[in-house]
Order: C-alpha cells, then structure tokens, then sequence
C-alpha cells in the first residue's frame, strides 16, 4: 500500500516538474497578461457600467447597471447607424481584401523573369500600411484613382445595386487603392501557405491531363482553404483597429464628452467588440465545417 | 465508292489533323502548359503586376516629387510630376520642424529594444504552448487569441492609469514592459506565429537532446532558438516595422517626453504653422505639403534601407516557416 502511494507521490512530483519547466516559459505572459490585460478589461468592463466622472486625484463612479448599452441604442443617434455602414462596408472590403491578395499572391508565384523585383515591390505596404505616414499621404490626396469621377461610375452603380448599397459600393470603390495598401500581409500569408503545397500533386494532375485552370479550382483551392480563412480573421481584425474607422473615432469623441464621459464610451466599445466576435464566430465555423468535411471526404 | 472522292475525303481528313496540329502547337506557345509557361500568359500577369505595382508605388512617387517643389510649383496647376527646380528647403524644414536627431534616436530606440525582447519572450511562449506541459494549455492558447482581439481603444484608459501609477508615462519603458513581458504590440500574433513553427519541429531532436541529459533550458538555448532563425527574423522585422509606424499609443502614452516620430509628424503642421492651430483637420495646406511630404519620406526611409538590406532573407523566411498550417 505505501509503496503504491509513494509510486504516486513520485508520478506527481515528475508531473509537477514538468508543469514547473513549463510555467517557468510561460510566467512572463502570464504576469504581463494579468497586468496588462486582465485588470485593463475588467476595469472597463467595471466602468461601462457606470458613469464615470473625472475628479482631481482620480475617478467617481455613479452606478448606472446596464443603461449605459441601452442609452447606445435608443439615444445615441449617430453610433447604431455609424457601426452598421462600417460593418456593411466591411462584409464588402473583407472578401475583396482577400481575394486581391489571392490573386496577387497566385501571380507571384508564378514563375516568370523579374519575379524578384516585383515581390519586393509588393512587400512595401507591409511597411508603410500601418502607419501615420499613410493616412497623411491619403489626406493629401495622393491615394486617388481618377477613374471614379473620369467614367461616372455613380449613376451605374445606382441603377445596378441599388438605392441603400450603392452609397456603400461607392464608398468602397473610392477607397479601393487602400484597400490594395492593406492587403500586403495577406499577399505573404498566401505566399507561405502556397510553399506548403507539394508541387509533384501538380505534376501528377497534368500528367492526367488537366489545364491549369483546372488545377487551380481542385488543389490550389481547395489546398489553401485554411489560409484563406486565416486571412479573412486577420483582415477582419485589422479592419477592426484601422485607424480612420469612424466607430472607433466616435468611441473617441465620446471618451473625452463630459455628459457621456469614459463609461459610456467603454459600453460602446463592448458592444462594437460584441458585434466583431460574433462576426469571426461565424467566419470561424463557417470555414472549420468546411475544411472538416475535406477532411471526411478524402 | 470510286477512288478519287476516297483520296479526297482522306486528303480532307489529314489537312484537318495538320491542322488541328499546328493550332495545338500555337496554343502551347500562347497558353503554354503551365500557367505561367504561355506568352499570353506571360503577357497578362505583367500587365496585372505592373497596374497594381503603380498604384503601390504611386503614394510614394508623390512623396518624392512632392518633396522637391517650391511653393509656386505646389501652386502651379500645370506641374504635376516634375518639380521645375529642385529645392532642399523643405528637407531642411522638416529635420528642423521633426526634431530629427532626437525623434530618430527614440524611435530607433523603442523599436530596437522592444522588438528583440518581443522575439525572446513570445518565442519562450510559443515554444512552452508549442511543446512544454502547461496546466490549462488551451485555456491560455484561447487567452493569447483573445488579446489579439482586444482593440487597443478599450482598454487605454485603465492601462495610461495602471502606467502612470508605475511611473513608466513618458519614457521609453512604457512600451519595454509590456514588450517584456509578452503583451508587446501584436504580441499574441507572434506568440502564435513561434508556435505554428515549434510545432512543425520534429519532435525527436527534442528526444535525442534530452536522452543525452540537457535541460530544458539549454535544449531550447541551444538547439530551438537557433533552429527558429527564419522565424525569428520575420518576428523581428515585423515588430520592429510596427513598432516604428505605431501613433495611436504613443499619442497617448508618449505626447510629453520621448516623443517618436510618428507624433511629431502630427504635429509637424503646428509647429509650421502656429497660427492655424485648431483646424488642421484635413486641411491641405500647400505652402506646407512640401515639408510634408519630406518628413514622411524621412520616417520611411530608415525601415525602407533596412528592408532592402534584409529583403531576401526576410522572403525566404516567410516562405520558410510557414507562418501557419
């Protein structure tokens, strides 16, 4: 019987040993999470449900329970409307988004002379994307494409889409050199994830007899499913904390409002952040269903 | 059936085949048998490159020329690409108006040290997420997906309070800490990044290492960070790019000392031009897009020499680990 324990006892010392190792890799995360991360959200999470006024030396709550999130809904006027042309405009930009860059990224990996200068070139909005420097150079104007007022697109436009949409479609198309400026990272994800297709699948189908374009539909396709996912999240995401989104501005304006004040803007930003989970929920399920009935299928 | 119309229908039948022939030779010199083999082909994946490689470069060919005009030429409606004299005043406006110097050595500063500490301790993470035994691993996992989500406008407040009571607000250490301690800029994409890759590892290296008695510590000095190199040099250079174009926190966190480039950019058209203070909302102003645009180039320009030094290794790189599977 003690020898049976003490066998235990040893089994648990090795588990806690390794565990140890394991937290000792881990404990810098854990820390910055807990300060960083934790206490930041809970404490916004606390003041969304409160009104929160300045005072010197700190912060005065009033309890306000969930008001805050109704008062979003029924008396702002302009965040309900403001956060559903944003995310209209999003379920537009994100597939456009991602399938330039498939495009893109297909392109690039062909062979063909110069391969290598034009995949620099296309690494340059990774650089430059993030930044001040672009929103000034789009303030100024250097961003446009002429062809918008050049062919009258509007009127078109309007009479194809529609009404309500055409505003959107619109909007999307002004901004579609951005658009192109915001799709470098996907262009490189696609890029990797096209390396981790064999090439002797290729070989072998055109030995069977089939054109390029059938290659494309049944392997290339299918075969980089996952990244295809992975970069509608990551596109979505960084929509998300774009820097001239118009939710986020108005989140902003409201922080420093002494009427609304920091609780309401946190109340706003968790239900703009409630709206983006869902979003990726869907996109999440969407594509896992799908890549788990490949998996059945072959 | 006489013999002449025979002759003629076969005759009639190997023009046919000829035929067809030589137009299947033709379409293998257009189409090609690959892809990309074909003229045609060859043809429209240039036109395509080359359209959407002008709209990238185009923002930056504005910024260059746009750089070099004088006033009147900014005026002048009839010049648009080609300044009619090259003038260095706006160059020397900017450095003046960014503080250059002192600017470039923050930034330089904040980028550099926070993106090697983000390198060490996301690859730990990712390594101990990767391979490690850790209690509640995939509870952890979804947590470091969950601050990816976070957006940063959420959560700034708390964190300017929790900064201010440690004392860190306007040096450098704002950004070093949380860097240190994993919650850097984009920390948890690159958590997630070192793990992708530690996975796709072998795992019996690890076996032989530890059966010839190292610890995990040295395994991982010594055989895992090293065998990372590619990764770890995209981590680098991404974080470090992100680092350098960052605005929004250091708005907050770095607008009275150690001011990065970034915000003296926006402040640039105050310090130009004191009496428009107040309405610089998209206002262009042409007497200052000049100076403008010249102190954009010089943010560019230091991360553009460096990724022209480090492209290839940098491509490879990606391409190598694979950033997902």
């Amino acid at each position: 019987m003690s020898k049976l324990t003490a066998h235990r006892k040893e089994a648990l010392r090795y588990h806690m040993k390794q565990y140890g190792t394991g937290m000792m890799f881990m404990l810098p995360w854990i820390i910055g999470f807990l300060i960083f991360v934790a206490i930041p959200v809970g404490w916004s999470i606390f003041m969304s449900l409160h009104k929160v006024a300045v005072v010197p030396g700190g912060f005065q709550y009033t309890w306000l329970g969930f008001q805050n999130y109704k008062d979003a809904f029924l008396k702002d006027s302009i965040f309900p409307i403001e956060m559903i042309t944003y995310f209209q405009e999003m379920l537009l930009m994100v597939p456009i988004i991602v399938i330039f860059a498939l495009l893109i990224a297909l392109l690039l990996n062909q062979q063909f002379p110069g391969r290598f200068l034009f995949r620099a070139l296309f690494f340059l909005p990774v650089i430059f994307a993030t930044g001040q420097v672009l929103s000034e150079l789009f303030t100024q104007g250097a961003g446009d494409i002429p062809f918008l007022e050049q062919y009258n697109l509007e009127p078109l436009v309007r009479q194809y889409v529609g009404g309500e949409l055409a505003l959107t479609v619109m909007e999307v198309l002004g901004r579609i050199v951005l658009i192109l400026w915001y799709s470098g990272v996907q262009i490189l994800i696609f890029i990797a994830g096209f390396q981790t297709i064999s090439p002797s699948i290729y070989e072998a189908v055109r030995i069977d007899g089939a054109s390029p374009w059938d290659s494309f539909w049944k392997i290339t396709l299918p075969s980089s499913l996952p990244f295809i996912s992975l970069n509608m999240l990551y596109t979505i995401i960084d929509l998300f904390t774009f820097p001239m989104n118009p939710v986020l501005a108005h989140i902003r304006e409201n922080m420093f409002k002494v009427n609304t004040g920091y609780g309401y803007a946190s109340a706003l930003a968790w239900i703009y952040f409630a709206f983006i989970f869902v979003l990726i929920g869907i996109v999440l399920a969407l594509f896992n269903r799908s890549l788990r009935q490949r998996g059945r299928r072959s | 059936m006489s013999d002449p119309v025979r002759i003629r229908g076969l005759q009639q039948r190997i023009k046919s085949v000829m035929w067809s022939r030589n137009s299947q030779r033709f379409k293998m010199v257009m189409l090609g048998r690959n892809l990309s083999d074909g003229l045609i082909a060859k043809l429209i994946i240039y036109m395509l490159l080359s359209i959407v490689a002008y709209l990238y470069l185009q923002p930056l060919l504005h910024m260059i020329s746009t750089m070099f005009m004088t006033v009147s030429d900014l005026l002048d409606p009839a010049v648009k690409w080609i300044p009619r004299e090259i003038t260095w005043e706006n160059m020397t406006k900017a450095i003046e108006g960014l503080q250059y110097p002192q600017a470039l050595f923050n930034t330089a500063t904040i980028a550099l040290t926070c993106s090697i500490a983000q390198v060490l301790v996301c690859s730990m993470t990712g390594y101990a997420l990767a391979r490690l035994a850790v209690p509640f691993k995939g509870f952890i996992t979804a947590m470091v997906l969950l601050t990816f989500l976070i957006p940063p406008q959420v959560v700034i407040i708390p964190l300017y309070v929790i900064f201010s009571k440690l004392g860190l607000l306007n040096t450098m250490f704002v950004f070093l800490v949380p860097a240190i301690f994993g919650q850097g800029l984009k920390g948890a994409l690159f958590i997630l990044i070192f793990r992708q890759f530690f996975r796709a590892q072998p795992p019996s290296l690890e076996e032989a290492a530890k059966l010839d008695g190292a610890s995990v510590i040295r395994l991982y000095v010594r055989i895992m960070l090293p065998l990372a190199r590619s990764a770890c040099l995209v981590v680098f250079l991404f974080s470090f790019i992100w680092y350098w174009n960052m605005y929004y926190e250091p708005s907050m966190f770095l607008a009275k000392g150690f001011t990065p480039l970034s915000i003296r950019l926006d402040n640039l058209e105050n310090v130009l031009n004191p009496s428009l203070l107040g309405n610089k909302n998209n206002i262009t102003n042409p007497v200052t897009e000049g100076t403008k645009m010249a102190a954009a180039f010089l943010i560019i320009f230091p991360p553009m020499l460096i990724f022209m030094f480090l492209q290839r290794w940098f491509i490879t790189g990606i391409e190598r680990t694979g950033i997902v599977e």
